[in-house]
């Protein structure tokens, strides 16, 4: 009908039984192309999203966020009764009694943070690679180890958000329970830089064990229930046989604890052991040791993650 | 029924699989062994805290069975082939009754086989002890695959509510609330462990060996039927 | 002859989406074809014949009884959907054989054979379907559906992604069975293939029955009612007075705002003649319209050229 229109426009213009025909067919993109960069930015984008369950319906964000929730609920909780023993005892009973603080947080959590990885990380790279829609990802400016790149950050991202954010609740709320909020403030300011590193470190460690992981199979069941296997099952196994087996190697095999790993750089950061370490025989080996070992379980894993990914081609 | 079954056996075995469940399998069997082979024997108490309840029961078994429960609906349902299942002239619960059967036969021989060696082992050839725990395991492993598999069915999210479930319900939860025990298949495992050899696990803050009985039948039948009632009134893909 | 399949005032919304919207309609035996533009709701709507899928509102009836929840239905009904829906690690004739089994076929081997030979598929029915081209397993498929010699076939989009040369023995096989008194519903968006196979055509846009019946009878009835088409220019009355002369139009009048509304039954010749007239007239037209928006699709379908 436009055609029509116009022909019947230009006809009038010049009185004659004449016509122009306009091409409005298939035109090419002749807009500005962006580079590499905003294609990892685009890929980390969609994980993100993909990770939270943005843009796909409520149930895909009943999950995560749960998470989410129980965690920050866990950093209340833990605020409040600090807070309570405060009031009852006077200021400084909660550090007095030893309750728990910003330095236990992580052991508590750790396996609820573990699960959350071993949920969520496989949304972020089986599903691409069981409808093949890798191929479509790999066939633009973008090389597997972008792809990769851009996913482990995406996660990392949510991963550090549902790490400190809980964290974050826990200061807030043991600043505010203090009669003095300055006060404290002043005295604990470095808590904060503490538990911002401590939790990246676990951040990084799960967010890597959990893609590798994913990266193994197209099924995101099998993935998330081999990871939470790997935690919850090497656990108890390395405690038993690390209690059962003296001399040099108990602690060695309670090295191999795989939840232990990030709580004992926690440790190390807070210069005092969580409850859940405080026994562990690996601590006998010593800060530089714990630490090592903890690079080793987070950069070898992800060196993998980024080699599998890397000879990969559309 | 029998295709049904065989199909759903085909379906969820495969080297890599059996592999990995072998290992499994074998790691508190390994555990007991050395256990016995270093110091003096624990107690029944910590041998049964670490590795009957937290490994076995509380970790290895679950995992296990979410893992190829929740596949035996949720693989059908994924890949679009459930209608090829349901477009028969048979009984929905003839499709039900078939798949849960299957999970049960490739989950079961491990873990009664990893209960059996271990108990054997670190109960030094207790017959009843053995036979309790063994008992106690394949009931577990029944009780998961039931509700496990309507999991499957029901939602696309099976492995993470069923993650969730034994970790913080099971695993976390239950240590604390005892009201979650009534609700919790690993306690009913334990229960009807602690009923069927009393000399050796001592019945403490457990449920009774009736009530066990009788939640797991109950909960058995229950998630059966509520699988069959899902396939009669759901949308297939 | 009463009807095979009843569908009655059938409605079917997803959330706030409706896709499928009251429609009532009776299938006979032959080949019944469902036509419409993708997303029209015709998956949705033979999901809700063979019973896979609930319907919201009314109902669906096969030989007086509901599909739904009925499985003893199933032994003679056959449903290919349009989801490659097959265990790749099985072979061919396994598939068959299993899908026969579940139906309660008797004499299994040689119905297997049966169907198996009807879609000349024999050499291959021994390798595993993950090693077929698309095309070999949506004749499996088709097999399996038959196995059982069911009477009532709904198909739909069979024919997706096949090649020319599978489409004739396709379409042979179907005339072939529909030939034997069977009822055979099959969907697709593609007009000669409805064209070439189907005795009636049901039409569905936008989830709702646009039209029904024989496919010439539809022409013909299009062909009776008038289009309205609403032009709007610089000089109405002039035009108005000039249009209802043109013999493509049945007739003209002037809205209050100034709209003229043509109708007419051949709006392609007044494609044409409109224009034309309005250039030699030196009337500007600034818009033309066709205000039966419902039927633009159909038009676009059902008419060539």
């Amino acid at each position: 009908m436009t055609e029509t229109v116009a022909r019947t426009e230009d006809a009038l213009d010049y009185g004659a039984a004449s016509g122009t025909v306009f091409d409005i067919g298939y035109q090419r993109y002749a807009g500005r192309r962006e580079g590499r960069g905003r294609s990892r930015v685009a890929v980390f984008k969609d994980g993100f999203r993909t990770a939270l369950g943005f843009g796909r319906g409520a149930r895909a964000k009943v999950l995560p966020w749960f998470f989410i929730g129980v965690l920050s609920a866990i950093g209340l909780v833990m605020a409040i009764v600090a807070g309570a023993a405060n009031r009852l005892g006077g200021p400084g009973t909660a550090e007095r009694a030893g309750l728990p603080s910003h330095s236990d947080f992580y052991s508590f959590a750790s396996i609820i943070l573990f699960v959350f990885a071993a949920v969520v990380a496989p949304e972020l790279l089986c599903p691409d690679r069981r409808n093949r829609v890798i191929s479509l990802y790999l066939v633009r400016p973008l090389s597997g180890s972008d792809y990769i790149l851009s996913r482990w950050a995406a996660f990392l991202v949510v991963m550090l958000a549902a790490v400190w954010l809980p964290q974050f609740i826990l200061f807030f709320g043991l600043s505010m329970g203090d009669p003095d909020p300055v006060a404290y403030l002043r005295a604990h300011w470095l808590d904060i830089p503490r538990f911002l590193a401590s939790g990246a470190a676990m951040a990084a460690y799960t967010t890597t064990l959990a893609m590798l992981t994913a990266s193994f199979t197209t099924r995101r069941a099998y993935a998330s229930v081999f990871l939470v296997g790997l935690f919850i099952i090497t656990a108890p196994f390395t405690v038993g046989l690390a209690e059962e087996i003296k001399g040099p190697a108990g602690p060695w095999v309670s090295m191999f604890n795989l939840t232990n790993i990030p709580v004992h750089v926690n440790d190390v950061i807070f210069g005092e052991a969580s409850e859940i370490t405080e026994d562990a025989p690996a601590r006998t080996l010593g800060s530089a040791m714990l630490v090592a070992w903890y690079f080793l379980w987070t950069l070898g894993p992800g060196a993998v993650l980024w080699w599998r990914y890397r000879r990969l081609s559309p | 029924m029998g295709s049904v079954y065989r199909l759903t056996l085909r379906q969820l075995t495969g080297k890599w699989r059996l592999a990995i469940m072998t290992v499994l399998a074998a790691l508190p069997v390994t555990i007991a062994m050395i256990m016995l082979a270093s110091s003096d024997a624990p107690s029944v108490g910590e041998f049964e805290a670490a590795i009957l309840s937290a490994m076995l029961s509380g970790s290895i078994a679950p995992l296990v069975v979410l893992a190829i429960a929740a596949a035996a609906f949720g693989n059908e349902i994924e890949d679009k082939t459930l209608a090829n299942l349901t477009l028969a002239p048979i009984p929905r619960w003839q499709i039900a009754l078939p798949k849960l059967l299957a999970t049960i036969t490739i989950a079961a021989p491990f873990i009664a086989a990893s209960a059996f060696a271990t108990s054997h082992v670190a109960f030094l050839g207790d017959a009843r002890a053995t036979m309790a725990v063994t008992v106690s395991a394949l009931v577990g492993v029944a009780l998961y695959a039931s509700a496990f598999v309507w999991l499957g069915l029901v939602s696309a999210q099976a492995i993470g509510i069923g993650l969730l479930y034994i970790v913080l319900w099971e695993g976390f939860f239950s240590g604390f609330v005892s009201g979650v025990r009534l609700l919790s298949i690993r306690h009913y495992a334990i229960a009807l462990m602690h009923g069927l050899d009393d000399r050796r696990f001592a019945a403490s803050h457990h449920l009774s060996f009736g009530i066990a009985i009788a939640l797991s039948g109950l909960v058995f039948g229950g998630f059966l039927l509520l699988s069959v009632r899902r396939l009669r009134r759901m949308d297939v893909p | 002859m009463s009807a095979v399949i009843r569908v009655e005032g059938v409605s079917r919304w997803f959330g706030s989406v409706v896709a499928v919207s009251d429609v009532t309609f009776d299938v006979m035996p032959g080949i019944t074809g469902l036509l419409g533009p993708n997303g029209a709701g015709k998956t949705t709507l033979l999901r809700m014949m063979t019973g896979l899928a609930a319907a919201s509102r009314g109902s669906v009836t096969m030989f007086g009884q509901p599909v739904r929840d009925n499985p003893a239905l199933y032994r003679r009904l056959g449903v290919m959907s349009e989801h490659e829906t097959v265990y790749g690690f099985m072979q061919g004739r396994e598939f068959v054989r299993m899908m026969g089994r579940l139906r309660g076929v008797a004499d299994l081997d040689a119905a297997v054979d049966r169907a198996i030979a009807f879609v000349d598929l024999a050499d291959a029915q021994h390798r595993p379907m993950d090693t077929y081209s698309r095309g070999m397993r949506q004749r499996m498929r088709l097999a399996a559906t038959l196995v059982h010699d069911p009477e009532v076939l709904i198909l739909d989009e069979p024919l997706n992604g096949a090649d020319p040369r599978q489409r004739v023995h396709f379409k042979r096989l179907l005339q072939q069975l529909a030939g034997e008194g069977r009822t055979i519903v099959l969907s697709s968006h593609i007009l000669e293939e409805v064209e070439q196979l189907a005795d009636t055509v049901l039409l569905i846009v936008n989830g709702k029955l646009a039209a029904s019946g024989g496919f010439r009878a539809i022409r013909a009835a299009l062909n009776q009612r008038p289009y309205h088409v609403r032009v709007l220019c610089d000089a109405p009355r002039q035009l108005a007075a000039e249009v209802v002369r043109l013999r493509s139009v049945d007739a003209v009048h002037v809205d209050p705002d100034g709209a003229v509304i043509v109708l007419s039954k051949n709006v392609l010749d007044l494609q044409i003649e409109l224009p034309r007239l309005a250039q030699s007239s030196r009337i500007r037209l600034r818009r033309v319209e066709p205000l039966d928006d419902s039927l633009e699709s159909v038009f676009g379908y059902l008419v060539e050229q």
